[in-house]
């Protein structure tokens, strides 16, 4: 029996009384697939903000290999990617890679870079600036960016938005892989057909879980209310 | 006064064309005016006549901003009747005239450059043909800068000159061509400008200067270089990223930054070159332009400042990342303040001032990145200081710490340039200037370490400081 890596324990975030998270308890257990799904405002990205300790709670804890979210043991085993990439102005998708390897310790050449940014579909633009890119092309910086670094949990927002087909085959194949390599991945998306390939799919209605378990691409579109 | 007479109109041109040069280098981008976004969505976009359409906002504008320039010069004319000969009245006339007609002709070149589209480069090659021009006639190095007119205009009460009268006739020409092309104006800048401006104001009135900059830069279309003048090839992780993407950022800065920081580096050494003359206040003038041009020097931390999300993905403390980022900072502010120190030579050669000016570079480097490292970290004052605890406080005290915040940072960088009046003091006295530079310059590499500690350990002490107000919360 895996050990639980992300332990959410009653854990609630609101804005004066306007209640962004219900009380939430969940356990995440290493290597598990899990897609969050819900409509808009249903709470998915503040609970992944939570997570990556972008937010701070209202109530509760959120414990990620036993360190409290947001702390920087927690954050060196944690990778978030936004559903808005956040790039720096002045760096090419390359320079991006080498900072961002850089400040996490990794030993990475710029063969490994380019493998990455090939796989993603990136490596003819390796020299561009992303942030003047088209939003499908930050989204796969934002991505390469965000498995380039060590990580055991990571938490992907809204990731099919914005992205070619191609773009999309190539992410999921990516997050096969990372899952075969026992990183435990919590991806927040509309998608019913990316929930196929999981085994947990964790619905969230205004703030609270309305289903936690399998589930199916009709059962999405029903939880969902798509 | 015979100074004043024979050299005083070039001067007073040569700010009439720091105005003007404003004016046109506006109109390349798409100004002077600046629509609210609805306006441009369905006003411009409406099948009616452009033309009629603009002509109410650019007449607001010019309206007001005449009569702001009238009053301004106004006031110069009734501060100039304390030191010069002529009657009171004629001086404020003499002087509302040049403020509106040089106002006017600004308003007039960034209308007529708007409406026949001009390009933004040849905007600036202008501007600065013209600045270069009265720089040259005011230095005696050349003739006929056309901005002069107005310099006789303003100094009427002194000797009444005919030709002043042609600015005016040139501001009305002006206007009345940008009157006759507003409606030739560009939906793209128009919109563009509509969006920034209103942000640009509303960061303005929270003195959010990193803000402020940010969105001039997004004005003026000043980006990155997508092609770095040198090429720093990616080899894989770098041993010193946080160094290694310092460099790489300078090294795709726009040349209009470039050019900005050593005009900046310039006008910092000529204005300490004045405070070493004897004019003291010029050194808070060299401190705020050294203090803007390290605003831009410390851009790749400021940009860590932007993305709370990808530096808190970091496990490392913010501080240790951001001090990591001084050094690239003061690498880029020490060449700006030796571009500073050879104009300041250059206006006094001597062995003497070579070996002031060289003393005074480093501090001068280290006050301005001390500053603008503040106001980059400390961000934008709050009314309520950015804490509940703070919110307490009465509003005496709350008043005095935003003064302190808006003022803490350029006055850092006017403490950089403090040598050079230590070095006039001793020179005064009969001692040596350089030694006494160069130990006020230690005083400011001292000042320059504590805010790098600041910068280090500044989450800690916020920590420390919350958990003591808790505390006496409970307590």
């Amino acid at each position: 029996m895996a050990e639980p890596l992300l332990v959410i324990d009653g854990a609630a975030k609101s804005y004066g009384d306007l209640v962004a998270l219900e009380p939430l308890d969940l356990k995440v257990k290493v290597g598990e697939r899990v897609a969050l799904v819900g409509h808009n405002g249903s709470g998915k990205s503040t609970m992944l903000r939570l997570v990556a300790g972008m937010l701070e709670l209202t109530e509760g804890t959120i414990t990620i290999g036993g360190d409290p979210a947001g702390t920087a043991e927690a954050r060196a085993k944690t990778s978030y990617v936004p559903d808005d990439p956040v790039l720096y102005d002045d760096l090419s998708v390359r320079e991006h890679l080498a900072y961002v390897a850089g400040l996490h310790g990794v030993d990475a050449s710029v063969e490994d870079f380019d493998e990455l940014l090939d796989r993603l579909g990136l490596l003819h633009r390796a020299d561009d600036l992303p942030a003047r890119f088209s939003r499908g092309l930050r989204q796969k910086t934002s991505i390469a960016l965000g498995v380039v670094r060590p990580f055991e949990l990571l938490l992907v927002d809204e990731p099919f938005v914005g992205l070619d087909a191609s773009g999309k085959a190539a992410l999921v194949d990516l997050l096969d892989e990372l899952h075969g390599m026992q990183v435990t991945t919590i991806v927040a998306t509309h998608d019913p057909v990316y929930v196929e390939r999981v085994s947990r799919c964790i619905a969230l209605r205004d703030g609270a879980v309305i289903h936690d378990g399998t589930a199916t691409p009709d059962d999405v579109i029903r939880l969902v209310g798509a | 006064m015979a100074h004043l007479r024979s050299h005083g109109a070039d001067w007073i041109g040569l700010a009439a064309a720091v105005v003007i040069a404003i004016g046109v280098r506006s109109g390349s981008r798409g100004g002077p005016l600046a629509l609210e976004h609805a306006d441009v969505r369905h006003v411009l976009l409406a099948p009616v006549d452009r033309t009629t359409a603009m002509r109410g906002p650019a007449l607001r504008q010019v309206r007001f901003l005449v009569f702001a320039g009238s009053i301004v010069g106004a006031i110069a004319g009734v501060l100039a009747t304390h030191r010069l000969p002529g009657q009171g009245a004629a001086w404020a006339a003499c002087g509302a005239l040049f403020g509106a007609t040089t106002v006017a002709l600004a308003y007039g070149a960034a209308l007529t450059a708007s409406g026949l589209r001009l390009r933004s480069w040849m905007g600036t090659l202008l501007a600065l043909v013209l600045v270069a021009w009265a720089v040259a006639d005011a230095a005696n190095a050349a003739e006929g800068s056309p901005t002069t007119v107005l310099g006789r205009l303003a100094l009427w009460p002194l000797h009444f000159e005919v030709i002043g009268l042609a600015g005016i006739v040139l501001a009305v020409a002006l206007c009345a061509t940008g009157w006759l092309l507003v409606g030739n104006v560009s939906v793209e800048a128009a919109e563009r400008r509509s969006t920034l401006v209103g942000q640009l104001r509303f960061a303005a009135t929270l003195q959010d200067i990193r803000t402020v900059l940010v969105l001039r830069r997004q004005l003026a279309m000043e980006l990155p270089r997508v092609r770095p003048w040198v090429r720093v090839r990616v080899r894989g992780t770098d041993r010193f990223p946080v160094w290694t993407r310092g460099v790489r950022s300078l090294l795709r800065w726009p040349a209009a930054r470039a050019s900005r920081l050593v005009l900046l580096g310039v006008v910092a050494g000529l204005a300490l070159r004045g405070a070493w003359a004897g004019t003291t206040p010029l050194v808070v003038v060299a401190g705020v332009a050294l203090f803007i041009a390290g605003l831009d020097a410390v851009e790749p931390l400021a940009q860590e400042i932007d993305h709370p999300t990808r530096r808190n993905s970091v496990p490392l403390d913010a501080g240790y990342v951001e001090l990591r980022h001084v050094p690239a900072a003061v690498a880029t502010m020490v060449p700006v303040c030796v571009a500073g120190a050879a104009a300041a030579v250059l206006a006094g050669p001597s062995t003497a001032a070579v070996a002031i000016a060289g003393a005074c570079i480093v501090p001068a480097a280290l006050g301005a990145v001390a500053g603008a490292l503040v106001s980059v970290i400390a961000g934008a004052p709050t009314q309520t200081g950015g804490g509940d605890a703070w919110s307490l406080l009465p509003p005496e005290v709350a008043g005095m710490r935003v003064v302190y915040r808006a003022g803490w940072p350029p006055a850092l960088a006017v403490i950089g340039s403090l040598p050079v009046l230590a070095a006039r003091t001793a020179a005064r006295n009969g001692v040596g200037a350089p030694p006494a530079a160069l130990a006020a310059g230690a005083g400011v590499v001292v000042v320059f370490v504590i805010v790098c500690g600041w910068v280090r350990t500044r989450d800690r002490i916020h920590e420390w400081w919350r958990a003591q107000m808790e505390m006496a919360g409970r307590g």
